[in-house]
């Protein structure tokens, strides 16, 4: 990737790979987000906050 | 863009590559540690599989009273996904990204599936059985909920498993493959084995918060697991998006022309047959050998282990011969060549009331099934098309999968009609068991048939695609 020319400085990732790398880490929040609202509607339908 | 983003995403530019799950490049040479770290994921998957087949259909039906039927529908959801498994392998063959990943992206996407499916899941049969205060809530929320905890573990399970081994192909040389699907194999095995008995440990004084934690820990081994496994693996390619894409690949484009190459169909019809030939017994032996044999409970637990035993050498013989070069789908048919004379043991073993014929035809089943499985999926990996791989393992996974799962279901299905026809008197009359051992042997007969060709046609190195 060396002779990319829109290189930033000296790690190696461009704005483009870092754009996209963030893209997956926010995705990834997003599920995590969802899944964890189901879980807490379930565990409340089990019991109201459990004991 | 908004500014929290773009500061966050600075950040993982001034991170750079070092501390990100980044492979650096050129690596050709893939040391034993890292293949080792890569097959975590099977442990995952094999974890998965056993809560999933084994711990949650036993504690649904005995501990939590879920009527047997809804038990079997919710088991078979992840099945519905096992077809996919070609388009996934597909998807990720053909997937653009700056960052020049294919399996990457897939692996996490799936983990992250199979771990939301795992944490939502024990609030789901809490639900589903009714307990707590769930009864005032309609019923279908239950229903609802397990089966998207099911739905999402089994589709993260699919997708792990098939971009996984399509990145182990990518990442290993062919003359190593055999080597590779042995350690596959071992791993998956390893971790169903492991995961069986810290389930059966851990569940032993069951709570439905011990419920709770124990699938829940599993959802967290899931992620963990499978961030090991990745970390630093796929090489980058560079320069995906600026190669000119000129039209959207297709699926059935593809399709047609991975079926076309290499005898595909025989060989995935091949894989099929003989899937189903190894897999109808699995839940029959166990209920033979205490109905008919009259084990004890802890004696038929051991032919569980026997099984596993005969697979891992099984695994381990066709590592070391595949590996010096021999044809793997002449290993594939002495598979179903040892499962033949397996499967008369068992049935003889009834007549001879002998558990000692029983105890060396379920080592031989394991044996013949170990062989077989090694021996097509090293085939599939070495004759998939270079920019195939994952179609290739995709569609050898859903052949796979697909037949193990109607092969179980059906061979349950067919004892208890055979056994109603004959209208057995006696609760240990074998004519049902029997019917479904002799149908494997008769579908061991049509894998061979199916399979001889692709021995003399594709031998050695002739056929390479790529």
């Amino acid at each position: 990737m060396s002779d990319d020319p829109n290189k930033v400085w000296p790690t190696g990732l461009t704005i483009a790979e870092s754009e996209e790398l963030h893209k997956q880490i926010i995705d990834g929040t997003r599920i995590f987000g969802l899944i964890a609202v189901f879980a807490h509607i379930l565990a409340y339908i089990y019991s109201p906050w459990l004991h | 863009m908004n500014r929290v983003s773009r500061k966050v995403m600075m950040a993982w530019i001034g991170m750079g590559t070092r501390f990100l799950p980044f492979a650096d490049a050129a690596t050709i040479d893939m040391p034993l540690s890292r293949l080792l770290r890569l097959s975590l994921f099977q442990v995952s998957v094999g974890m998965a599989l056993v809560l999933l087949v084994g711990t949650l259909n036993r504690v649904m039906i005995v501990e939590l009273d879920v009527p047997a039927s809804l038990v079997g529908v919710m088991i078979s959801l992840p099945l519905l996904f096992a077809p996919f498994r070609a388009v996934i392998g597909f998807r990720s063959d053909n997937h653009r990204s700056h960052l020049g990943w294919k399996r990457a992206p897939y692996i996490f996407r799936g983990a992250m599936l199979q771990f939301g499916g795992l944490a939502i899941m024990p609030f789901a049969l809490l639900v589903l059985s009714g307990g707590g205060n769930a009864t005032s809530a309609p019923a279908w929320v239950g229903d609802f909920g397990a089966g998207v905890a099911f739905l999402l573990v089994g589709a993260g399970l699919h997708i792990t498993q098939t971009v996984g081994l399509a990145l182990a192909t990518d990442l290993s040389p062919p003359e190593s493959h055999p080597n590779v699907v042995g350690l596959m194999y071992v791993m998956l095995l390893a971790g169903m084995i492991l995961s069986a008995m810290l389930f059966g440990a851990f569940l032993a004084d069951f709570s439905p918060g011990r419920l709770i934690q124990v699938i829940q820990a599993s959802a967290v081994l899931t992620l963990v697991l499978n961030t090991c496994a990745l970390w630093k693996q796929e090489r980058r390619v560079s320069g995906l998006m600026s190669q000119p894409q000129h039209s959207k690949p297709e699926f059935r484009i593809a399709w047609s022309q991975f079926i076309q190459g290499g005898h595909a169909l025989r060989r995935l019809i091949a894989v099929g047959f003989g899937t189903m030939a190894f897999s109808m017994e699995d839940v029959l032996l166990e209920p033979y050998g205490g109905q008919v044999l009259h084990l004890s409970v802890g004696d038929t637990t051991k032919l569980t282990a026997t099984l596993a035993i005969g697979g891992l050498f099984g695994f381990g013989l066709a590592s070391r011969v595949l590996s010096r070069g021999a044809d793997p789908f002449r290993m594939a048919c002495y598979g179903a060549l040892v499962g033949i004379p397996a499967f008369a043991a068992v049935i003889l073993s009834n007549p001879m009331q002998s558990t000692l014929l029983f105890a060396i035809g379920t080592a031989g089943i394991g044996f013949g099934a170990g062989l077989f499985g090694h021996g097509t999926l090293t085939a599939t990996m070495n004759l998939a098309p270079r920019n195939q791989a994952g179609l290739a393992l995709g569609a050898w996974g859903a052949v796979q999968a697909s037949a193990a799962g109607v092969a179980i279901a059906l061979g349950g299905i067919l004892r208890d009609i055979v056994a109603a026809y004959t209208n057995s008197a006696t609760p240990n009359d074998a004519t049902g068991y029997d019917f479904v051992y002799s149908v494997e042997i008769i579908l061991l007969f049509i894998t061979l048939i199916t399979m001889l060709p692709l021995i003399r046609r594709v031998s050695g190195q002739a056929i390479r695609e790529g």
